[in-house]
């Protein structure tokens, strides 16, 4: 009795997958051991699977040099900034309501409206537009006029770096004053930003109240990690 | 600061820590390039730890972070053919690996790896999910959005296609060791 052809190719991928059920699979084995062109098929894709299986132990290693080629994160969470920014200023007048839909940036930020008030603030800004940078200054500045003992951090990568970069930034003055201000406001600069705008040939001296780290992506998951509240602005 | 208090929260993070290097060699399977593959898997890290309420049961964060690898995957393609809807997109061919990423890798795991990127898209991302990480076909139907159906007929063509791609090369390799 020659069966081969009702063991298709997805079933027998099926069974070296486990995912034939108990049944399946004794009937398929029954099958092969009076078929060899049939164990030969199921041999074959067993073969590939581990081929694959085994063209990817070693990998190159995870570079830290970027090219910077698609800001997807930023896009993930543009929908959510303006209502982040809204609800924290709106925090900071007392007009608080906010019920955040689970899952949401919304949600994150109403760990802003928590008693006590977050004391760790992280704010990502990776745009060089007026109206983000202005964003985010405001918003750090708002924030620590209503709690004043947060620590809050302004972490810029991309054309963010733009803030923080003597040559570009409109802010300068007022970065200099925020920070003499409050002593507990830092700004970080993304070093692989810093390098890409080193490899195009643009000055990159900071302002000297930036510091530098390894990549604002770590940079952000430490923090996260470490429990600050993250917002992107 | 409440939302990351508690102690399971804490581990969660952790775990979406410690899965950088799947994510990582998954993001390789899927694009052949370690720099792109890096961009992938932190990009998919930040969106884990900064949307941890969305994942509603922990033993399915791989899964679910493969879902936002995917997501971040395809938004990459997207950003190059704005044109495509999903299900053209899976059947684009995947981005070939740039001259010199494979020269120093040995030969049959340099064979099957061009192998692998030479599927479209949408095989590779089933192949590897199933292959690399031992995803059961239900775990690559949630990451990827589509139907059992579909994983098992992408899965198929992929094997098919990889056997095809394959074969050719260690017959002649046979060949030459029996010399």
């Amino acid at each position: 009795m020659n069966e081969t052809r009702d063991f298709s190719d997805e079933r027998l991928n099926a069974f070296i997958d486990n995912e034939l059920g108990a049944q399946e699979s004794d009937e398929l084995l029954a099958a092969i051991a009076e078929n060899a062109e049939l164990g030969q098929r199921l041999c074959a894709l067993r073969s590939t699977k581990e081929l694959v299986r085994h063209a990817y132990g070693h990998l190159p290693p995870a570079r830290r040099m970027r090219i910077g080629r698609f800001p997807m994160w930023r896009g993930a969470m543009a929908a959510g900034v303006a209502l982040v920014v809204g609800v924290l200023i709106g925090w900071q007048g007392h007009q608080v309501a906010v019920t955040s839909p689970p899952g949401s940036v919304l949600a994150w930020a109403g760990g802003l409206f928590s008693r006590p008030a977050p004391t760790r603030v992280l704010l990502h800004l990776d745009s060089s537009l007026p109206e983000r940078m202005e964003e985010a200054l405001d918003l750090a500045e708002a924030y620590l006029a209503k709690a004043s003992n947060a620590r809050v951090e302004i972490v810029v990568n991309n054309s963010g770096l733009d803030l923080l970069r003597e040559k570009s930034t409109p802010h300068a003055a007022r970065i200099t004053s925020l920070a003499s201000r409050h002593e507990m406001l830092a700004f970080v600069a993304c070093g692989n930003a810093i390098s890409r705008y080193r490899n195009a040939g643009l000055d990159v001296t900071l302002v000297p109240e930036a510091r530098v780290a390894g990549t604002a992506v770590e940079h952000v998951v430490d923090r996260v990690r470490q429990g600050w509240t993250y917002l992107k602005i | 600061m409440r939302l990351l208090q508690s102690r399971a929260q804490r581990e969660l993070v952790d775990k979406i820590e410690a899965s950088r290097g799947r994510l990582y060699r998954m993001a390789f399977a899927w694009c052949h390039d370690a720099v792109l593959a890096d961009d992938l898997a932190q990009e998919t890290l930040a969106h884990g730890l900064t949307r941890m309420e969305q994942l509603r049961e922990s033993e399915k964060l791989m899964s679910w972070l493969f879902a936002i690898l995917n997501r971040c995957w395809i938004d990459h393609l997207r950003g190059r053919r704005d044109d495509l809807d999903d299900e053209m997109l899976a059947e684009l061919p995947s981005p070939l690996p740039g001259p010199d990423s494979h020269a120093e890798m040995q030969e049959t795991v340099s064979r099957v790896r061009a192998a692998v990127a030479a599927l479209p898209v949408g095989q590779c991302q089933v192949v590897t999910l199933v292959d690399l990480e031992g995803c059961t076909y239900a775990e690559v139907a949630d990451a990827l959005a589509i139907p059992i159906g579909t994983v098992m007929s992408r899965l198929c063509r992929a094997r098919t296609a990889l056997r095809s791609l394959l074969e050719p090369a260690t017959a002649q390799k046979r060949l030459r060791s029996v010399k």
